[in-house]
């Protein structure tokens, strides 16, 4: 019983239309495809779902709704009150990483959330402009987030670093999260597709397994996009309402 | 409802929407204290990865401070330590409530 596995295989990154522009690769791959494909979709769902705009929506219609809505109580509740300036980039974030997350789990497609420098690109945009927020909104008085009230000088020797040091964790936090998990994932499901190839009859076993993992799969792709969503208004809260 | 009363309940439900929305505005911004499968689903998928990273990342600080001030081994000692506290505080603020709120205070301490 050979056995050839190649789970990360899925995730290599191959150009479609090869671009230098000036000794840089800027070529549109296939991660870059379905980007693209994410961005059209979440568009035309939108577009043409509230197209109509019936008082009693249909099907479109109804989902386009319902992700607003949504989006908009997340945002409501967790990033409290002033926030609703930031409801777009917010949905924008939520819609790009949802869609991305289950086009990854169509066979043979691509799965953008589980390269790191987009996870981390998404994330690093949200930690800047949260900072740039709160420096915005409260200038120099933002810093005060970092010492703790009614704690003693020496103390504080010790916990400004670690404020600090987790303030400056979150993004990373927020990238790895979806990351991981879209790669665990990933990779789990080709190991034990890779295992049905190989064992013959017997591949019921793996099959049945990979089918329990994509249910589980399509929970994590809805559960991350929400995650990442939710975090993004808790740090807004904090960046908005400094407590 | 007749005309006479029309008014009166109009009026009344401009001073409860005022009341609502003063409450609003006064209030801190809600907290991650709501109930809810959902909310618990999230809480316990995201908290899992924070401690790991935040020592991950601390620790890779103090690897990167060593190598540029020659401090070896000392900056990812120390900055080891402080990844683990930032991940437990980060940990025990997100399963209290308290949301990943860095210098959280309570409410109740507020001016």
């Amino acid at each position: 019983m050979a056995l050839e596995l190649h789970p990360l295989e899925q995730f290599k990154i191959e150009p479609l239309i090869p671009i230098h522009i000036g000794g840089l690769d800027v070529s549109y791959t296939n991660a870059a495809l379905f980007m693209t494909i994410a961005v059209v979709l979440i568009t035309a769902l939108l577009v043409l779902g509230t197209r109509r705009g019936a008082l009693v929506p249909g099907r479109w219609q109804s989902v386009a709704e319902m992700s607003y809505e949504f989006v908009g109580d997340m945002v409501e509740t967790n990033a409290g009150h002033g926030a609703e300036p930031y409801f777009p980039f917010v949905f924008s974030l939520f819609m790009f990483v949802l869609f991305s997350n289950f086009l990854g789990l169509i066979p043979y497609s691509y799965t953008v959330t589980s390269q790191i420098i987009v996870t981390f690109a998404l994330a690093a945009t949200v930690f800047i402009g949260v900072t740039i927020v709160g420096i915005v909104k409260h200038g120099t008085h933002f810093l005060r987030l970092f010492v703790p009230e009614g704690v003693p000088i020496v103390l504080l020797l010790l916990l400004v670093p670690i404020e600090l040091l987790s303030y400056f964790i979150r993004p990373f936090t927020l990238a790895i999260r979806l990351f991981a998990n879209m790669l665990a994932g990933h990779t789990m499901l080709a190991i034990f597709g890779g295992f049905a190839a190989s064992v013959g009859l017997l591949a019921i076993l793996p099959v049945a397994l990979d089918v329990a993992i994509l249910a589980l799969e399509v929970l994590v792709a809805a559960l991350q996009a929400y995650v990442f969503a939710i975090l993004t208004c808790l740090y807004l809260r904090d960046a908005l309402h400094l407590h | 409802m007749s005309e006479e009363q029309r008014p009166d309940a109009l009026a009344r439900l401009g001073e409860q929407l005022d009341r609502a929305q003063a409450r609003r505005g006064e209030e801190p911004a809600p907290g991650y204290s709501d109930t809810g499968q959902q909310r618990a689903l999230g809480v316990g998928f995201r908290i899992g990865i924070e401690l790991v990273v935040a020592i991950l990342v601390a620790t890779g600080l103090g690897w990167a401070i060593d190598r540029v001030l020659g401090t070896r081994p000392f900056g990812m000692i120390v900055l080891f330590f402080l990844g683990v506290a930032a991940g437990m505080l980060s940990v025990y603020r997100a399963i209290t409530g308290q949301s990943a709120a860095v210098g959280f205070r309570r409410p109740e301490r507020k001016d």
